[in-house]
């Protein structure tokens, strides 16, 4: 049941390429041993069990079909069986498998091709790359046909090593550098040193240390793994002083990359070298984004399932029978074709969909590159944007600080929530605002950890505020996130927000939803962290501000998720959802499509009731943007909320126009009040400063 | 009467994360329909992100200790905590034990049921993942004395049966409850995933026992 409607839901997408067999295609297979292989056409008659005038035609056929032109054919190869599996193992994001076999090229002559063209396929402008070194290496870095690329950045990933060996770090990095027209950063240590002394020495020197800079800001890392066999490239660059070092303290490791060891399921293993090296450690190569490892080998199969279980690499480069050995090696089963002796068939044909099947609706277009890498993305995108008001804590994409220091003895102010709602929450950091803010994954709540990575990021010694919307996983996480700072000592108090008057009668205000009134609790709760006040008062003063503000909202077409870019409910093309929330899930109530005023009047008259407007009242007013919706209607549906307001009497303090919390793409609009007493009126308009809200 | 050794549950483990990565699609398609959509993207990546940090000879608890740690640890949301604590209480109980029968089994099962109900605020019946997995724990206290395969036969039977009548309830908890009525005539996602591991892990150990 699950397969079927897997394959029905889960079209092509941007991260998914159509599986395709060589032996699916003899023709694409004729033409990868002619044109890469180099192999004649009798070898290749030979290979694949024809006549020779078949091959002739074959290969004739390819050309017509455009099949030897390199980027089509390349591309089909990726998608070969074995790469499909190894994807889908490991959680790759790419792989590439070259045929083990290939006539007279030796193996790493033609990996390193095969890495050449995958670190082509990634490669964008202004990145910086990291290249360790090894043979494979340098023939990757030889295989780089020359290409200019605005502002790269070639960066030599451990200190040196013997010269005794032609693929030292340096000339790796130097031939990669020269291949792509980019600026090296050479490493001017070397690799090991004989004391840890000697290394916090150089570390200490501010040639070194502008080097190792460059190491931390890679966005690409191209490495091989060495296994540990005696005549590795481990052994040869001098690493092991002596045979008896290697067996006392690195028994575990089965593998060896950018000069560290791993074990058998990809931990390090610590032992005294480690204290010696310099280059790229473990953990920093993980935080690499884009992560291309190249090696193939039989004997490289511990190393390098031991390197994907550590999750070192996420884009592998390596040979059918290493891949084939690796799947084995960890259990999987292999389904691998007899590429030699298959008799030419067609392709198989799709498989006609079931009789009766709706079909599905259009991708939506969104900017994406990979959608599991969505939120770090935007979130290193909005942090470079925006660099004096938020900083990252601890190297993290979610956990994510004030970038000016906050007054000691101010009571901290944690906010947080899932993903798909920005500029909430991060627009919301800074002086008068929150310390720190938890992001977690879309429309998910962050894990306890990160939570109280921002709790501890933001206490200095007054206790810590958390303010959150009211889900049962925000809840959960940020409680046991706060038992946790407890233990440590931090005092934290929780405020958790209900403004959406749509979710539920006014009789349960407690369990009603946190929308986009969040942005006025936020701000009220800030505003008295600022002014100094104890724990104990904030807390208070953001419960009286979460007991003044009531929102209500409307979608007009559903949002939908990087992963899926399907609309995540069905509307009709004339139909809205009066109450939406703002997690895609449909709202309380569907209507027919209305003019903007008759919106803003069914919204203002939800409003009215629940929020006891009368003449006099005064308010902070939000019309909020739910993700799609432009300033344009924004203006027409404010109108007549001014409209309706100054029927009523009520005083607009200030009103706030704009995306203040979205959901994603969704269309719609949501108004929030607050409802002011002078204390609250204070608060609101005292100066803030955070990068999606300014006060003064 | 059947058992099968602790050590060694890793692969039983690990097929039960297949599953859950297999399905993703499925989840989420079912959890569009009345929440956000990304149940079967958020438990793929946490039981994914698991089963590459469980080795085939672990023990039952040790496995399903990993689980906890990545879905605690790096997956958040709601079903973060609550599978979290449900693997976590688990594996309380068969930790130390030698071999694992139909009663420790059952053992284990409730204690799941109660960690996840400790933590959140669901009970049976509010259309959440309790609703496969409390019939499933009676099912195999009912059936434990009659030894392991009929108490897996028995589990299974009531996990699906279980999710397929969350179909006609209406969510109390989670987001899908702000639809009200609207929320029937869908099956939930929770329990739809809970179903699914539950099945998968009945079947291996099925496997094991023969």
């Amino acid at each position: 049941m699950s397969e079927s409607r897997a394959k029905r839901s889960g079209a092509p997408d941007a991260s998914k390429r159509a599986p395709l067999k060589f032996g699916d295609d003899p023709l694409l297979w004729a033409a990868w041993l002619y044109y890469e292989e180099g192999m004649t056409q009798s070898e290749i008659a030979a290979t694949m069990g024809l006549s020779r005038p078949t091959v002739i035609t074959y290969l004739s056929e390819a050309r017509e079909r455009g099949i030897v032109n390199i980027s089509i054919a390349v591309d089909r190869l990726r998608s070969l069986s074995l790469a499909q599996q190894m994807v889908d193992h490991f959680g790759l994001r790419d792989c590439l498998v070259v045929p083990t076999e290939g006539g007279e090229r030796s193996l790493i002559d033609r990996l390193g091709d095969a890495g050449a063209r995958t670190l082509g396929w990634h490669l964008r402008p202004a990145q910086t790359v990291g290249i360790a070194w090894g043979r494979t290496m340098l023939a990757v870095a030889a295989a780089v046909p020359p290409q200019h690329l605005a502002d790269l950045r070639v960066v030599q990933a451990t200190g040196g090593t013997t010269a005794a060996i032609p693929y030292t770090p340096e000339a790796v990095a130097t031939r990669l550098s020269e291949a792509l027209s980019a600026q090296v950063v050479p490493i001017s240590a070397p690799c090991i040193v004989s004391q840890p002394q000697v290394r916090d020495l150089l570390l200490q020197e501010p040639v070194l240390r502008e080097q190792m800079q460059s190491l931390s800001e890679l966005d690409m890392i191209v490495l091989g793994v060495s296994s540990l066999r005696p005549n590795s490239t481990i052994h040869t660059s001098g690493f092991f002083a002596n045979a008896l070092e290697q067996h006392d303290h690195y028994r575990d490791a089965v593998g060896s990359l950018v000069g560290r060891f791993i074990d058998a399921q990809g931990t390090p293993v610590i032992g005294p070298l480690d204290g010696r090296t310099i280059g790229l450690p473990l953990e920093a190569l993980r935080q690499v984004r884009t992560r291309i490892g190249v090696s193939g080998g039989f004997d490289k199969v511990p190393a390098l399932l031991a390197a994907l279980r550590g999750g070192y690499i996420n884009v592998l480069v390596t040979d059918a029978d290493t891949a084939e050995g690796i799947l084995r090696a960890d259990g999987a089963e292999v389904q691998r074709q007899s590429l030699s002796r298959r008799p030419p068939s067609s392709p198989t044909p799709e498989p006609a969909p079931a009789v009766g099947t709706p079909a599905p609706p259009p991708f939506v277009k969104k900017l994406l590159n990979d959608p599991r890498a969505a939120v770090d993305e935007a979130m290193e995108g909005l942090l470079r944007a925006h660099p004096g008001h938020i900083a990252r804590i601890d190297g993290s994409f979610r956990a994510i600080r004030r970038a000016t220091p906050a007054p000691e003895g101010k009571v901290g102010l944690v906010i947080g929530g899932g993903a798909g709602h920005e500029p909430l929450f991060l627009g919301y950091v800074g002086p008068g605002l929150a310390d720190a803010v938890a992001v977690g994954n879309i429309f998910a709540a962050p894990p306890p950890d990160r939570i109280l990575a921002c709790c501890r990021a933001a206490s200095s010694g007054a206790g810590v505020l958390h303010v959150f919307g009211n889900y049962s996983g925000d809840v959960m996480n940020f409680e046991m996130a706060g038992e946790l700072a407890s233990a440590m000592g931090i005092e934290v108090r929780t405020v958790v927000t209900t403004d959406d008057i749509a979710y539920s009668p006014a009789s349960d205000r407690d369990g009603r939803r946190g929308t986009a009134g969040n942005v006025f609790i936020f701000k009220i709760a800030g505003a008295a962290c600022d002014r100094m006040l104890p724990l104990e008062d904030c807390e208070r003063i953001t419960q009286k501000a979460n007991a003044a503000t009531f929102t209500m909202s409307v979608g007009l077409t559903a949002g939908s998720l990087p992963e899926t870019r399907r609309p995540s409910f069905e509307l009709g093309a004339d139909e809205i959802e009066i109450g939406v929330g703002i997690h895609g899930e449909p709202g309380v109530q569907r209507a027919l499509m209305m003019s903007a005023d008759d919106i803003a009047d069914r919204i203002m008259d939800g409003l009215f009731s629940e929020a006891g407007l009368c003449p006099g009242s005064r308010i902070g007013l939000l019309v909020n943007a739910l993700g799609g919706t432009p300033m344009m209607e924004l203006g027409i549906l404010n109108r007549r909320v001014h409209q309706r307001l100054a029927a009523r009497g009520v005083e607009i303090v200030r009103t706030w126009l704009g995306p203040y919390c979205t959901s994603l793409d969704m269309d719609g609009a949501s108004v929030s009040v607050i409802v002011l007493d002078e204390q609250l009126e204070d608060l609101l308009l005292a100066p803030c400063d955070g990068f999606a809200f300014r006060v003064g | 009467m059947a058992s099968f050794e602790n050590a060694g549950s890793g692969a039983m483990v690990r097929k039960v994360a297949a599953a859950v990565v297999e399905n993703r699609a499925w989840l989420s398609e079912i959890d569009g329909k009345i929440g956000d959509g990304d149940h079967g993207n958020n438990m793929a990546k946490g039981f994914g992100r698991a089963a590459e940090r469980i080795s085939d000879g672990d023990t039952l608890d040790a496995a399903f200790a990993t689980v906890t740690d990545v879905l605690m640890g790096e997956i958040g949301g709601s079903m973060g905590p609550l599978y979290g604590m449900f693997f976590s209480d688990m594996a309380d109980v068969v930790a130390g034990k030698e071999r694992i029968d139909a009663p420790t089994f059952a053992a284990m099962l409730a204690a799941g049921a109660e960690g996840v109900m400790a933590i959140g605020e669901a009970r049976p019946g509010d259309k959440c993942l309790l609703d496969a997995l409390c019939p499933a724990v009676t099912a195999a206290e009912e059936n434990a004395a009659k030894g392991f395969p009929e108490t897996l036969v028995a589990v299974r039977k009531a996990a699906e049966d279980g999710r397929d009548a969350t179909v006609d309830m209406i969510a109390q908890i989670g987001r899908a409850s702000r639809l009200g009525e609207r929320s029937r005539g869908v099956q939930d996602a929770g329990a739809t995933s809970c179903a699914l591991i539950l099945v998968t892990l009945a079947d291996a150990i099925e496997a094991r026992l023969s």
